[in-house]
């Protein structure tokens, strides 16, 4: 496992870019290498899948009205990998979730294919953080849900699911309940019962974040396999940097009060993608870039100094 | 937490003390019976006379309370007359343990007194059969009325509050009115216990329903569920469990008002044995009777327990259900749900 214990603990922001100190040359976020810019015009020629037009939401609180997010626009092209990434109560989760129909605009539209949508539909598939699997039905019954809602034969589903639970490697586990899996096994339970829809973009909620970073590793590169094989768009949502620049071709980063777009990223990092990358240096400047944004370092300072008062004896220091 | 702590603070307990504390937990107040029955200094307030002597109203069997007794004797010494006979005894509201034992046996050979009256097992057969008339009634109408309150705003806000109101009603002080309407029959009975349950049975599944985890149902409407399908796909699998077990306590309810709507009307089944022998004084066929209702009580909610986990396949924790179990799940899928997940291969 090439992700070591030591880049999770030096890319905290209490160390205040410590990492780039280390790191004294470090190439530009958007240098891009000729492959990779020949990709992603390969990529701006391609159909829009999803375009999202000025969205803005609001909610109605004690002390007037509160603005989650103001006039998001972007567009979303076939077979790209999006991810979202932004500090907590930057309304990453509301955006998706009206994208998904889950929730109302106040204003703006989603559209998919260029129809406006309104409502949750099979068109758009979730995957959630909390697995949300039916447990009254095996994993097989799970994955044929969306089809048999769709009016497929039960027979036909049947088919196709355990083609679905093929692909997740779980052909062997058809028969068993969510509660007799693992963790990672459910998502990826989850992710074959989202695609078996054939969604035109399927959502992903923060997929991974309930997993232990070594199932959240694997899962990964699952994701990146899946990703391959089948005509998905895919709308991720993380808070976990290093899984936003592993995975995506563009990065989403958004800011608070209100939540609005910072910046929409081209990732340099070259596909295909391996773990083995985390320590390329457009992998660092990237995840860098990402640091930058989501911890500028104004913030860092004042509050995240805890009031401490020194418990120990002189010359115990630990550091 | 040491191993040998018994009273570790919600710390489940290893199963041979749990099978103590299950033994004890009948064995305490059944020793206590044993012991102020079989031991005679203690409580007895009675002398049961076998001997009447020259003592002018004792007759044979009559019961005095002692200290009457031991003023008779000591009149009856002071005189030099023949000397009262006696053994110390309960009131005959309270009878010994192996009397009420025995009327397990003889209460249901023994013809009733009365051409015409019921059999035991007559009138237990007749309180099961109103008790299962209200309770299927009641849950027709309860059940998916429930649901739908718990899983729609519109009906809950229509329906819930006049229940709510009509819920601290007491079913009893219907019974006049029923039997106006309904007879003297098993009619007001019915209705007395459908009053007793209907109202908690909304409310209570109302409530479960409402309980469901959302995340669940936005799932659903991403994979395409539509409204009805929700319901019938989503809600109803996902709270089944629950609303089973709602069932098995609202049915330990009804119970408690099949008594009181016994006494309404006519009087009839498991209540009107009792009544009539505690008119006979033969109170070990009362306590045998009130046992019996215990019994059945307790073994059928046993037994709805057991089904649960073999109807709920996914509520199991243990991976290897017995064969049996197994086998009676695949059935009641089948059943249940059309056509069934082929045999695993």
């Amino acid at each position: 496992m090439v992700r070591s214990v030591g880049w999770k603990s030096r890319e905290r922001p209490g160390s205040g870019g410590g990492i780039m100190t280390a790191l004294p040359i470090v190439p530009d976020y958007r240098a891009q290498s000729p492959a990779v810019r020949d990709r992603f015009q390969r990529i701006r020629e391609r159909p829009v899948i999803l375009s999202v037009r000025n969205l803005t939401k609001c909610y109605a609180a004690e002390d007037g009205t509160r603005t989650v997010f103001d006039g998001l626009s972007l567009d979303i092209r076939r077979r790209e990998f999006i991810t979202v990434i932004g500090p907590s109560g930057c309304g990453k989760s509301t955006f998706i979730r009206i994208i998904a129909g889950l929730d109302e605009a106040t204003s703006g539209e989603v559209l998919l294919d260029g129809k406006a949508v309104a409502g949750p539909g099979p068109d758009r598939g979730m995957v959630f953080q909390g697995y949300t699997l039916f447990p009254w039905l095996t994993v097989r019954q799970n994955v044929m849900f969306g089809l048999e809602m769709r009016g497929k034969a039960r027979v036909t589903a049947e088919g196709e699911a355990r083609e679905w639970l093929d692909m997740v490697g779980l052909g062997k586990f058809e028969q068993s309940y969510p509660h007799e899996l693992s963790g990672g096994m459910k998502q990826r339970v989850a992710i074959a019962r989202a695609l078996a829809n054939e969604p035109r973009i399927l959502i992903m909620d923060e997929p991974f974040g309930a997993l232990d970073s070594l199932t959240r590793c694997k899962m990964q590169g699952y994701l990146l396999q899946i990703w391959k094989q089948v005509d998905a768009t895919i709308l991720f949502i993380t808070h976990d940097l290093d899984e936003a620049v592993l995975l995506s071709d563009r990065i989403l980063v958004m800011g608070t009060n209100p939540g609005r777009v910072v910046e929409f990223i081209e990732n340099p990092v070259p596909r295909p993608r391996t773990s083995a990358q985390m320590i390329a240096p457009e992998f660092i400047a990237m995840k860098h870039r990402l640091d930058e944004l989501i911890h500028p370092p104004a913030e860092i300072g004042e509050e995240e100094k805890l009031p401490m008062i020194r418990l120990t004896q002189a010359g115990e220091d630990i550091e | 937490m040491a191993a040998n702590d018994w009273l570790g603070l919600k710390h489940e307990l290893p199963p041979r003390r749990r099978f103590v504390l299950l033994v004890l937990s009948f064995a305490a107040p059944l020793i206590l019976w044993c012991l102020v029955s079989y031991v005679p200094w203690l409580w007895h307030p009675l002398v049961r006379i076998s001997d009447p002597g020259e003592v002018e109203y004792f007759t044979e069997d009559m019961d005095i309370p002692r200290e009457d007794f031991a003023r008779e004797l000591e009149k009856a010494r002071q005189n030099g007359a023949a000397l009262p006979v006696g053994e110390r005894v309960n009131p005959v509201y309270l009878p010994a343990p192996h009397a009420v034992v025995r009327s397990f046996y003889t209460a249901f050979i023994t013809p009733p007194r009365l051409p015409g009256e019921p059999w035991l097992h007559e009138s237990l057969g007749h309180s099961i059969r109103t008790i299962s008339w209200a309770f299927f009634l009641s849950s027709l109408v309860g059940v998916p009325l429930g649901i739908l309150c718990g899983t729609f705003r519109f009906f809950s806000r229509i329906h819930e509050p006049f229940i709510e109101f009509f819920r601290y009603l007491p079913a009893p002080a219907f019974g006049a009115l029923c039997v106006a309407i309904l007879g003297i029959d098993d009619g007001p009975k019915v209705a007395i216990i459908f009053i007793g349950t209907f109202f908690q049975q909304v409310l209570v599944i109302a409530n479960t329903v409402r309980k469901v985890d959302p995340a669940l149902i936005e799932a659903a409407q991403t994979l395409g569920a539509s409204r009805l399908m929700l319901v019938r796909r989503v809600i109803i699998p996902a709270t089944i469990t629950d609303i089973y077990t709602d069932m098995r306590i609202l049915l330990g309810w009804a119970w408690t008002y099949l008594i009181v709507a016994e006494v309404v009307g006519t009087m009839s089944g498991i209540t009107y044995f009792i009544s009539q022998q505690a008119r006979y004084r033969n109170f070990d066929n009362v306590y045998a009777a009130i046992a019996m209702i215990g019994i059945i009580g307790f073994t059928s909610d046993i037994a709805l327990a057991w089904l649960g986990r073999v109807i709920f396949p996914w509520k199991r924790t243990n991976k290897r259900p017995n064969r049996f179990v197994a086998w009676c799940a695949r059935w009641v899928g089948k059943v249940g749900s059309g056509p069934a997940p082929e045999a695993a291969s």
